[in-house]
Order: structure tokens, then sequence, then C-alpha cells
């Protein structure tokens, strides 16, 4: 009786969670191919509905069969003429029929995705161990570089030039669009066209490194007078320290060598092998989706890389008194 | 008549009660011979020397060992005279006291080890330079023959192969030119050592660093260095030479020939030779490759970030902005003594200050010829 009460139990208290699995709640939120904010991904996830379907009605229609002639007409001899039609029909020529009929779909389906005409803004990115070099064409020619972050206007078309100079990558915003590799020596295409505006993330789709699960980064599809805006910022220079603590801060940076790897445009720093930091402090996260970025988190990231990322080429400055890790720290979270 | 047990170990047996048996018999000599031992009556005495035969086996042994195991070894090139002027400073400070030089006796001490160290002049000829090398780095058990204290560096260990091939021919006044720079003995003045204890240790410095801290730039007095192997320490920063002399005395920096200099200092010393060095005037080097220079000029400035090289510039100059002092100023060093440094950085063996890490970093995807560049670039510059 006891345990008949237990069982009750944990029924009741498991119910919610048994009634909402077919849901698929875990499917949902910024990293998802299921919830399609672009029409790269509405493609993607269509095919996917449609290929998940031809599946069910193949299984469902092989399943009914067997149990048509195993067990409906089990005592009953079959004829060879129907046997023959039940296992050529219902094993060969419908599946035969229905995945012909998927693939001519996905077939269709690719041509449209690798149509790379009528794009209106142009984004080199290059996958590089572990984080993203993002490359923004500007329609007077020049080019504004940032990292780990890409901001997109709602209702474009925009092609990306996907590169690598280590190893293979591949390129993935889920909730925008399938993925492409990113091969060393070679540039790849694809074009995403965002169709909500919101925030996503996207990640390293291709095995690359030990800090592979650490490659990420965030998306976020503005508006297109915002976009604009955010743009124009992004191409101008650093904003001077604001204090004394921040000026402390720059003069750290430099001392200490910070510019030999990045650039903080408007200053001395001109180094090409890290990450741009000219607006860190305006991006969403830190150390590629590593880290939230504030004045706490740059302090912890520049003192302690080496535990927060394995692997990762950017050494730990942990050696540095802590006064002038904070004022470097202060400095690059005002960097908006 | 025998007690019974005994009888019945005697009876012919087979199968597993034989293996029993010689199970048994083993055990009882081991716990026999673990009895002596603890009875306190085996010959350790150094007085009474080694039987004939056991001095013979242990010859042998120790010979054959190191003829096998120096098999996987090769030989640089060792005629460098920058070589063997470097393993001369430390032959003179760490082996002379057992092996003795040319001009200097053994110590009377150590003739009354078991077994005696050799007096080495002689005896360098019976031995292929490999086998040398594997006796200086990984010494010799039972035999009071150290190994090199930093395992990592294989450049320290050549150099004094390089000089120990040298000394069957040195005359006592060439080997006190090569390992003191004067025709001295000892170029510790025991004059200057009672003005106060700093000089004598600048004068044992200055053996290998010169007495301007620009490295000696002669070994003989007619033979010019013109590839130093020491480094320049005239004029560097002060708080890299104290950190780097305490990575040296905390054994993180590696090198068997300053670690136990390092480490006979005490802090306040330490201070004063930074201090001294750093106060001095650094000496001006002669351009020698011109489009080495310009490619390492190109190199060091933009750096490769291609490859993930980052410039030198921000860290070792010029540049116009305040650097931290803990990176050393690199201009004028000795081409010889960066292309060494940036390949143990390279390779992770060199250590160092708290900072070092981030050459080890900076180095990884570094070709040779890079390193050579890099070098001749900053040797051609002058400090300010």
């Amino acid at each position: 009786m006891t345990r008949l009460l237990q069982l009750r139990a944990m029924w009741r208290s498991s119910r919610p969670a048994i009634l909402l699995f077919p849901l698929l709640s875990g499917c949902n939120g910024p990293q998802s191919a299921l919830q399609p904010a672009g029409i790269e991904a509405e493609r993607v996830a269509a095919l996917f509905w449609w290929m998940t379907g031809g599946g069910i009605l193949i299984w469902l229609v092989v399943m009914g069969l067997f149990i048509y002639a195993t067990h409906i007409r089990r005592h009953k001899e079959h004829s060879v003429r129907r046997t023959r039609w039940l296992i050529l029909g219902g094993g060969i020529i419908f599946p035969t029929v229905v995945l012909a009929a998927l693939l001519v779909y996905g077939l269709i389906l690719m041509a449209q995705l690798r149509d790379f005409s009528g794009t209106t803004l142009k984004i080199a990115v290059s996958g590089e161990q572990w984080w993203w070099r993002v490359r923004y064409a500007r329609e007077d020619g020049s080019m504004v570089e940032l990292a780990n972050e890409i901001r997109l206007p709602v209702g474009e078309r925009v092609a990306f030039e996907l590169s690598s100079p280590d190893v293979i990558h591949a390129f993935w915003i889920p909730s925008l669009g399938g993925k492409v590799d990113m091969i060393p020596g070679r540039t790849t295409q694809m074009i995403l066209e965002p169709t909500k505006p919101g925030t996503y993330l996207g990640a390293c789709a291709e095995y690359c490194g030990s800090a592979h699960a650490l490659m990420k980064f965030d998306v976020v599809v503005m508006e297109k007078a915002a976009f604009a805006e955010w743009l124009e910022r992004q191409a101008a220079p650093a904003k001077p320290p604001q204090d004394a603590t921040a000026q402390q801060g720059l003069q750290a940076f430099l001392a200490n060598g910070c510019g030999a790897c990045h650039s903080v445009r408007g200053t001395e720093a001109r180094g090409q092998v890290g990450p741009d930091l000219t607006h860190a402090g305006s991006r969403l996260s830190l150390g590629a989706g590593t880290l939230p970025t504030n004045a706490e988190t740059f302090s912890r990231w520049i003192g302690h890389t080496d535990q927060l990322k394995p692997d990762v080429r950017m050494p730990a400055f942990g050696m540095l008194p802590a006064d002038q890790l904070a004022a470097m720290a202060r400095y690059l979270s005002e960097l908006e | 008549m025998l007690p019974r047990f005994v009888e019945r170990f005697l009876t012919p047996a087979s199968g597993p009660l034989r293996a029993l048996r010689w199970l048994l018999l083993g055990l009882a000599l081991a716990i026999g011979g673990l009895l002596v031992a603890w009875s306190g009556v085996i010959p350790i005495a150094a007085s009474s020397g080694h039987w004939p035969i056991t001095d013979w086996f242990l010859h042998f042994a120790m010979r054959s060992a190191v003829r096998t195991q120096s098999l996987g070894i090769s030989a640089p090139d060792l005629d460098d005279p920058a070589l063997v002027l470097k393993g001369a400073g430390h032959y003179a400070s760490a082996c002379t006291a057992c092996h003795g030089a040319p001009g200097e006796a053994q110590s009377l001490v150590v003739q009354y080890m078991t077994p005696p160290p050799p007096l080495l002049a002689p005896r360098i000829k019976e031995w292929q330079p490999e086998e040398l090398f594997w006796i200086v780095k990984h010494g010799v058990k039972f035999t009071a023959m150290p190994a090199w204290p930093a395992q990592e560096r294989d450049d320290e260990i050549w150099a004094m192969v390089a000089f120990l091939r040298t000394l069957p021919e040195l005359d006592p006044a060439s080997y006190a030119w090569l390992a003191n720079g004067t025709d001295a003995k000892s170029a510790i003045n025991p004059l200057q050592a009672m003005a106060g204890p700093q000089e004598a240790v600048l004068a044992d410095c200055a053996r290998c660093h010169g007495s301007d801290g620009n490295g000696r730039n002669t070994g003989l007095p007619d033979q010019a260095i013109t590839e130093p192997l020491v480094p320049k320490l005239a004029g560097q920063s002060e708080a890299y030479l104290l950190a780097s002399l305490q990575a040296y005395a905390r054994g993180e920096r590696h090198s068997g020939i300053m670690q136990p200099v390092a480490v006979a200092l005490d802090e306040a010393t330490m201070q004063a030779l930074a201090r001294h060095y750093a106060s001095l005037p650094p000496s001006a080097e002669a351009a020698r490759d011109e489009q080495a220079i310009a490619r390492g000029r190109t190199l060091a400035a933009q750096g490769r970030p291609e490859q993930g090289t980052p410039s030198c510039l921000e860290c070792h100059g010029p540049t116009a902005t305040v650097r931290n002092p803990f990176y050393p100023d690199l201009a004028g060093q000795y081409a010889t003594y960066l292309t060494a440094q940036l390949k143990l950085f390279s390779t992770d063996q060199r250590g160092g200050t708290q900072y070092a890490h981030l050459m080890q970093h900076s180095t990884q995807r570094m070709n040779d010829i890079q390193m050579e560049d890099l070098a001749r670039y900053y040797e051609s510059l002058q400090r300010n």
C-alpha cells in the first residue's frame, strides 16, 4: 500500500516534466534551429519537419504492414502474389518514392541557399583558435574590425565570407541558418537574411581543438537605423580614458605590451594577432562567449586566461600588481 | 643428525613442492643479507678503498653504461671559441676543486674519496664528446659526480664539453686567461675581497660578464670572440636583472651555470649587483648582416599575425611609451645570446621570471631564421 502511494507521489511530481517532454522545451532559446529567425533558418526548419514527417510516414506504413502480416492475418495463409506486393510495395516502392520526393525537395532548397545574389552587406569572418575575427565592409570601401560579436540589420541579405588561418572551423548561427565550414586556404560563402530582431548565439560547429566548446559569439539582429548607428560607432576610434583610473589602465595596457597582439584604435596599440579591443566594453561577452563583460570579468580574464579557457593563446597576466589589473579592466570595460 | 626440517628440505622432490623450496631458499638468502647489513659489518669506509676486482668491475660497468647510453646523442660543432670560454668560466668555479686544472692541483681532501675523482686533463682523450656530454649531464652514481643542475640546458652542457676537449692542450697561463680573463690565478683579488664582499662577488661575475658588464669578447689574449654567448648586463633594466637573479636562485630560470651562483647570493647583494650593472654604459656592437637586420626590423615592428607571432617593440622597445621594467631592453644585446634565449623559450626550456611564459607564447611559432633576424636587429640597436 505504501509502495503504491510512493509511486503515485512520483507520478504526481514528475507529471509536468513528462507532459512537457513532447514540446521539446530544450529546443527553444537563442541557439535553436527549430525557432527560425531568418529566411535560411526557416527553410532549413521546414526541411527538417518534412523529413521528420516523411520518416514517420514510412515507419507507420512499414510497421502497419508488419502487424497486418504477422498478427491480423496470422492464421490465414498468404498467397504468393499478395506477399510479393506487400514486400515490394511496402518495403521498396513506397519508401523509395517518399525518400526521392524528400531528396528532390532538399536539392531544390540547396540551390536556393546557394544563391549569393542581391546582398547589401558584406561581412568577412575568420575563425581562429578560438575566437572570431569579424570585418565589416563599409560603403566607402573601408573595413571595420571587431571580434566575437556580429550585428545584423533585420530584413537585409548579408553575405558572409568565411575563412580560417589555422584549422577547419564551422560557422553556425542556428537561429539564422545552416552551417558552413571555414577552411584554411579557401574562402567559403554563405547568405543570411534575418527576419526577427533579437539576440542569438553562434558557435563553432567543427571540433577545432581544446577550447572548441568556448568558441562562441553573440549575434544581435537590429532595426536598420539602429544598426547603421551601431556600425558608425564601431568604426570610430576608442574613446579616451574618462578618469585617472582609466588613464592608468591605458598606461598599464601599453606598458605591459598588450598592444603587441591587440589593437585599440586611437592609441599606440596596433597588434593584429588577437581580437581588436577598440570597443570591447560594448560587447555582450568576453573571451568568445566565455564570460559576460564588466570590469570584474575583464580583470578575471586578463589575470587567469589559462584557467578560464584551455590552451588559450593569450597568456595570463596574473603576475601584474592588482591595482594595474583593476585599472586595465576598468579602462577596457569602458571602451563602448 | 640433521634437524628434521632440513632433512626434508634436502630430500629430492618435484613439481610445486620444488618451486616452493626455491622460493623459501631465496627468501632465506634475502633475510640473511638484510641481517648482515643490519649487523653493520659491511665495509663502507672510504679509507680502505676498493678491492682491485671491485674497482675494475665498477669502472667496467660505468664505462659500458656511458658508452651505451650516449649512443643516441650527436655532438654539435664544438670548435667555437665562445663555447670554450663559457665552459671555462664554469669549470673554474664548479669543477676545479675535485678535478684540478692546468696550474691548479686537486684539493688534497678529494684525493681521500673512494673512488678519488680523476685529474681530468690527461683523461679527456679517452672519451668521445657525446660520452663527456652524458657524464656532465647525468653525473655518475656512487662517485660524487653530480648531475647538471638544469637538465633543460643541453646548450650549456655542450659548452662544458667544448671546454673539456681543449683542456689537455692548455698551459696554466692560457687556462687562467680563459677562466678569469687575466693571467692571474684567480680574479678574486683578496684585497678586493677585504674591501667589501660585493667587490669579490663582482670580480667573480666579471670572469664571464666582463668588468664593464658587456660580456667578455676575448678568450685568450689574442683570440677575439665574435659571437659572445654570455649576455651583456650593462645598462639593462634593474628590475629585470634583480628578478632574473631571483628566478635563478629559485630554480625558475634554468641554468646549471647561473643557478649555483645566484643561490649563494643574499637579497642585498642581488640588489646591489642589479643596481651596479644597470648603471654601467652598454657597449655598441658593429652592424653585421644588413639584410638580416632589415628583416628583423620589420618582424620586430609588425610581428607576423598570420602565424600568431606578436611584434617585439611593445615589450622590448624601442618605443616612446614607458614599458614594464620587468621586460628586458634588448637593444645592443649579443645576437648569439638572444637567438639562444629565443630557442630556449620556444621549447619551454628557459624558465625565467614570472613574466617568462609570455615569451613562450610569443616564440612558439617562430622559425630559426626569424629568431636569427630578430637577434641581429636588436644587436644592431643602440640603447639610449
